[in-house]
């Protein structure tokens, strides 16, 4: 059993492409394997949705008003369910992305790393492949919350789904970068639990997802009704303007500029991935 | 060591290695050169180096001066190439757990860009060879560890590597599985030109190899076939318990230079046969127990390094299984 003409062959252009493209894909297809086969992670991905939309939802339901002792301050035209519906999305996409980069420390830990590193792949796409893996798994728990659209009274045009899944995407890329920057700093599994729940809940509360704030009052009338923290930490959140994109997409609500949600999100996937790069090269 | 043709790059190749950790020194100006087809074996004891050799040949770290060249292509600058003359076994286990084994094999041909044709041909072959074709479904983590290590050396060929890196293939493993590893690693070399290197402190195991490097305190101590080894660095030995204390006491008195103390028994270096006559012919009648012992490998360890091979501190892995078996951080 000698070598085939495989090991010899001069390395040319197109094959070192497919070689490439095909560990990438070795890679992400070991992320979705993983995680399909960790049964824990899909019981979580539907159970989170459920408890969101069907109990906090449907409670808060009828106290989704605007009238304040027949005072009329702000009127959202959305139920509260409606009005939660894409910010469950991304909160679905959020705990799922993070929670992927835990493979990244059980690689490091188990010694599954090395195997990858000595191999002839650069390190920028065995990151490629970690990140499009997780980002899938994100993805295809967001859309699990899609599945609850018609309980929640939103009924998405077909031509408004194209638009919200590519912000899915988006988001699922860039925040399972985020979940490797923070793996790269906590090294034990218990420890990253607790800190990606330190990052993750008050990014959600914090991105007017379970309350809005009216696009129509000025920061000093929005002051009056909220204090002033309070509205500048929305407004820097960066999931703000995400959530703010999904539901423009979905329920055609918007209370920034719909602008802002895609550029954010951009910006969230170059930088997070940048900074989880220049890490692992270091590393 | 097979003869290579005179134009053919060495296997691989260490230009004045050096690398320290901080103030402690791990590589000393190490160079030394592996032919093609040679089953080599670095020997030393625990921290003296071998582990953070194999890691700078493998490219997992980089060393502070010197060149590695694997079959003539630089680890640095020429890394893509390099790896993909290496196969590579780690120490410690890097198998997915939630892979089955067919699946690691694959995961592994797709990394190192095997086509799918070679790849499903080559991963055939080697479960053969490493006799998991049965187990070809079965979980990784459902594997024994002599199976984990088995698939683990099948997997470094994939790719049909030409160098094979072992570092400690049969650390905890039973007498057993450590036969039927070794018994795999020269029906790979059999069946393909394959160059082999390996760490191991188990002394007995490198007695097959072509070359042994002893390594201790990041430098070359000795290197040369195990044979001229053994004549160069061990020494033959008399064991010897005597039969009472005041017959003990008139051994030390007249042999003292050559004497060692190894609980009840003693032991003395032999230069010549003469000595043994002389040591006889005057105390052969007042022995309980005599052996002779021949030298070996584990000799010219101890006389090079002044430490046994097996003197080990238990590795990450390891101290990692212990805690967690002591229940992790909350019971402390």
């Amino acid at each position: 059993m000698n070598p085939g003409p495989f090991a010899e062959a001069p390395e040319t252009f197109s094959r070192r492409l497919r070689s490439d493209v095909g560990g990438v894909y070795a890679i992400w297809l070991r992320e979705v394997k993983r995680a399909t086969r960790d049964r824990g992670q899909l019981i979580g991905g539907i159970s989170r949705p459920l408890l969101w939309v069907l109990i906090l939802g449907i409670g808060l339901n009828p106290y989704f008003r605007g009238e304040v002792y027949g005072e009329v301050r702000f009127i959202v035209p959305f139920t509260y369910l409606q009005f939660i519906f894409p910010a469950v999305i991304a909160l679905n996409i959020m705990y799922t992305s993070v929670q992927s980069a835990v493979s990244m420390i059980w690689d490091r830990q188990f010694g599954f790393l090395r195997e990858v590193l000595v191999s002839p792949l650069p390190r920028s796409l065995i990151l490629l492949g970690k990140v499009l893996g997780g980002a899938t798994v994100a993805f295809f728990h967001g859309c699990l919350v899609l599945i609850l659209a018609r309980f929640a009274d939103v009924s998405i045009a077909p031509a408004d789904i194209g638009y919200g899944l590519l912000l899915m995407a988006l988001l699922a890329f860039g925040l399972t970068s985020l979940g490797i920057v923070i793996a790269n700093r906590i090294r034990s599994f218990e420890g990253f639990g607790v800190f990606s729940n330190a990052v993750i809940l008050p990014l959600y509360f914090l991105s007017s997802s379970i309350f809005p704030i009216d696009p129509g009052l000025t920061r000093a009338q929005a002051v009056v009704v909220y204090p002033e923290w309070l509205i500048t930490l929305v407004q820097i959140n960066p999931m703000t303007y995400a959530v703010d994109a999904l539901r423009g997409a979905l329920i055609h609500f918007n209370q920034f500029d719909p602008k802002m949600g895609m550029l954010v999100l951009l910006g969230m996937c170059v930088l997070f991935f940048g900074i989880a790069l220049a890490e692992f090269r270091r590393s | 060591m097979s003869a290579s043709p005179p134009d053919m790059p060495p296997a691989v190749e260490f230009t004045g290695i050096s690398k320290r950790y901080g103030r402690t020194v791990a590589l000393d100006d190490v160079s030394l050169e592996i032919g093609d087809g040679e089953f080599f074996a670095l020997l030393g004891p625990n921290g003296a180096g071998k582990t953070t050799l194999l890691h700078i040949l493998c490219t997992i770290l980089q060393p502070d001066s010197g060149s590695v060249t694997v079959r003539g292509a630089d680890v640095v600058r020429n890394a893509r190439r390099a790896r993909q003359n290496l196969g590579v076994v780690f120490q410690e286990s890097s198998l997915d757990d939630r892979l089955t084994v067919y699946e690691n094999l694959e995961f592994h041909g797709l990394v190192y860009g095997v086509p799918a044709a070679i790849r499903r041909e080559r991963i055939a072959q080697l479960l053969d060879i490493v006799e998991l074709t049965e187990r070809r479904d079965t979980v990784a983590r459902a594997l024994s560890s002599g199976m984990r290590r088995r698939l683990e050396i099948a997997r470094a060929l994939v790719h049909d590597s030409r160098v094979l890196v072992l570092d400690e293939p049969t650390v905890g493993l039973d007498a057993q599985s450590r036969g039927t590893v070794w018994r795999h690693i020269e029906r790979l070399r059999a069946e393909r030109e394959l160059t082999i290197i390996v760490t191991t402190h188990y002394v007995e195991e490198v007695e097959g190899a072509d070359r042994v490097c002893i390594i201790d305190h990041g430098k070359i101590g000795a290197l040369d076939t195990p044979a001229n080894l053994k004549a160069q660095y061990g020494s033959e030995s008399l064991r010897l318990v005597p039969r009472d204390e005041a017959t003990r006491n008139e051994l030390l008195a007249q042999f003292a230079d050559r004497a060692s103390e190894r609980g009840e028994a003693l032991v003395f270096t032999v230069p010549d046969t003469a000595f043994v006559d002389a040591l006889l012919g005057q105390y052969g009648t007042r022995l309980r127990e005599l052996s002779y012992e021949h030298s070996s490998l584990e000799g010219a360890f101890l006389a090079l390094t002044g430490r046994g091979a097996k003197d080990q501190l238990a590795g990450p892995r390891e101290r990692t299984l212990a805690f967690a078996r002591q229940g992790g951080e909350h019971t402390r």
